[in-house]
């Protein structure tokens, strides 16, 4: 074997091996980077240290930055959110780790009423550069476990809130969130924090080295002419396989990432609706008063009244999520309900 | 102790009140449209910290924020401005009186009941991995030591001996609730035993005896010794906001709070007591009092924010260059 022929295949073997990666160790990975370059970055939570996060997306971290910057917390949510609140004030750069979104009821208050406003209250000279890294969405744990509610952030002023879908963009969109002077939350979701690199439709690749992506930016993951298809998180994989069984059947899905829910990058899906003339936007959070209505609203704000020949939406009907997996497949978008969405759609006018 | 600090801690008692004072005039006259929680009869714990505090010590207040905004060095001007709601306030007239920023001095404050501990748990927690020797004040009341947040910083921060400070003003008062009807124990002080950290318990109307309390509890936690509750028994003259009609408490009671526990009345006869030139006290009673007229004038002829600029500040990107 020639030398030329030995590096690729030592280049193909990093790149398989780094395929291989959990999308935890992704994560960490982008963490360790920023705390390496930023000693003002302490994470705080609840089994982040020891344990390494209940999904691995902080394992190595304490070993490596020491326990004073890799805090493992007691189950006081109050508590140490709004200890992030006061080591922002004084300085640091808090990730503060909510182990699941569902479990901010028990600390929204310095969230929402504290770090989200302090920027706008202090007239702009207190800066509130916190990540509140949380996972959610839905692997069959039912009501209390399940839970995006991006919505719920993106309804409050203040945060800016990121959702990725895919191993790139998760390493990229968490540095941007650590060097963001705003409040970040950070959403990782819990069937996409199962997998490793190879698992995903896009992006799986992942450089080694540290890289932001901007915070507000959509992605076109396929490209299509019939309907634009906007979501974000997890569900952008489901959304993939749909546009492909669409595909068979003579309908081409432009699927777009939203990545963020603020700021919401409506010019990206107005521009793709404006060819298609078709809007679908799906959402794992809750339907009413929410993504799916605000993005539908601002596009056609942005395009003019009867731009659009469709709009629809599908999302968690207002239930809370069902145990039951019958249950859970009638109310949470998968693939089969995108299909069956999408082909509403193209039978419509 | 010298003259010299007596005086100066009855000059401050003073300016404390001949500023909520302002701010009662400035509501008279419309310059606040919101609520406003004056502090009166809480002098003696404002004027009792001041002395103890060091500039890289932070301080996290609560509705109730003025005395302790000054006592930590913030400009009264910006501060005065700030609760009138001017461009020129210390946050540009988007806080207002319950919510003062100040990252010059560390002084910030929260609304919320109880939300000010976690708060100063965090600049605990940043001091003590700095390696620095400032302290973390976290301010609140008898209604906030109720809450989960109190117990969820006593313990974080006494697990790892943090150098915060708990300071309770007991009004006995939260709103109209009274503290020994909702309270397990008589007094805050002695739940610090259970996190394993100091408490103390002060007449919070005799500024002498604050004063030596806090410089203790400052001193306890900047040595690395862990956390103390400092509880400062006082009363409310007012309501809890202007405009409460106190149906919870009558009229005489109020009246008998005011001619008994005046912690500037108490202090000044602590002085007269000792030697004290009553001309000299009334000289500088007048000072203040005059100081505080000229600043709300000047006040009240600061701009209001521009309507246009109603959206600014929220984010980064709409900061300022």
């Amino acid at each position: 074997m020639s030398a030329p022929d030995r590096i690729n295949d030592r280049i193909n073997d990093r790149i398989n091996d780094r395929l291989a990666m959990p999308l935890p160790a992704t994560i960490a990975e982008a963490i360790a980077l920023e705390m390496e370059r930023d000693p003002a970055i302490v994470c705080v939570g609840e089994d982040i240290g020891r344990a390494g996060g209940v999904f691995g997306t902080t394992r190595g971290l304490q070993e490596r930055f020491g326990r004073d910057r890799v805090l493992d917390a007691p189950i006081a949510e109050m508590g140490f959110t709004g200890m992030g609140v006061g080591l922002a004030q004084a300085g640091m750069r808090p990730l503060i780790e909510i182990m699941f979104v569902d479990f901010v009821g028990v600390c929204l208050e310095q969230m929402y009423n504290a770090a989200a406003k302090i920027p706008y209250m202090s007239g702009g000279r207190q800066r509130m550069p916190i990540v509140f890294k949380t996972a959610g969405g839905c692997i069959g744990s039912a009501a209390q476990h399940s839970q995006c509610l991006w919505g719920l952030f993106a309804h409050l002023p203040g945060f800016k809130v990121v959702a990725p879908c895919n191993p790139h963009d998760h390493k990229g969109l968490m540095a941007a969130a650590l060097r963001s002077d705003d409040p970040v939350v950070f959403i990782e979701h819990k069937a996409l924090l199962l997998q490793k690199g190879r698992d995903f439709r896009h992006h799986p690749d992942v450089p080694a080295e540290a890289y932001t992506l901007p915070i507000g930016q959509a992605a076109v993951v396929r490209e299509g002419s019939d309907v634009t298809l906007a979501t974000l998180s997890a569900t952008v994989e489901h959304a993939l396989a749909a546009a492909e069984e669409l595909a068979g059947e003579g309908v081409s899905v432009e699927v777009i990432d939203l990545r963020s829910v603020v700021p919401l990058d409506t010019a990206t899906v107005a521009e793709s609706a404006a060819r298609t003339g078709r809007l679908l936007v799906v959402d794992e959070d809750y339907l009413s008063f929410g993504l799916s209505a605000e993005l539908t609203l601002r596009v056609i704000e942005a395009l003019g009244h009867g731009a659009l020949r469709q709009t629809a939406r599908l999302a968690v009907p207002d239930v809370p999520i069902p145990a039951a997996l019958s249950l859970e497949r009638a109310v949470v978008p998968n693939a089969a309900l995108i299909a069956e969405r999408l082909r509403a759609m193209a039978k419509g006018a | 102790m010298s003259d010299t600090v007596q005086q100066t801690r009855f000059r401050r008692m003073l300016a404390m009140r001949a500023f909520d004072e302002a701010c009662l005039d400035a509501l008279r006259r419309k310059a606040i449209h919101g609520e406003l929680h004056v502090g009166l009869g809480q002098e003696a714990i404002g004027a009792g910290m001041a002395e103890a505090l060091r500039p890289e010590d932070a301080v996290v207040s609560t509705h109730r924020n003025h005395f302790h905004a000054l006592a930590k060095g913030v400009d009264r001007r910006a501060l005065l401005a700030e609760i009138c709601e001017r461009e020129g306030g210390l946050c540009r007239g988007r806080g207002g009186h319950m919510h003062p920023f100040d990252p010059d001095t560390n002084f910030s404050a929260t609304g919320i009941v109880g939300a000010s501990l976690p708060v100063a748990l965090g600049y605990a927690h940043a001091f003590a991995m700095r390696g620095e020797s400032a302290v973390a004040v976290g301010v609140t009341g008898d209604g906030g030591s109720h809450t989960g947040g109190f117990h969820e910083a006593m313990v974080m921060a006494a697990a790892r001996k943090l150098p915060m400070v708990v300071l309770v003003e007991n009004n006995a008062l939260a709103i109209s609730v009274q503290f020994s009807e909702v309270s397990p124990t008589d007094t805050v002080a002695e739940r610090a035993a259970a996190y394993g950290a100091r408490g103390l318990h002060v007449d919070g109307t005799d500024v002498d005896a604050v004063a030596d309390s806090f410089a203790t509890a400052m001193a306890h936690a900047r040595d690395g010794c862990g956390p103390v509750i400092v509880e400062a028994t006082c009363h409310r003259f007012r309501g809890h906001f202007e405009g409460d009609p106190e149906g919870y408490r009558p009229r005489a009671e109020r009246q008998r709070l005011r001619d008994s526990f005046d912690p500037i009345t108490l202090y000044r006869a602590r002085l007269e007591a000792g030697g004290a030139d009553p001309a000299a006290l009334d000289a500088i009673a007048a000072e203040e009092k005059a100081a505080m007229k000229a600043l709300l004038a000047e006040v009240l002829e600061m701009d209001m924010p521009d309507p246009a600029e109603a959206l600014r500040y929220r984010f980064t990107e709409e900061a300022p260059a």
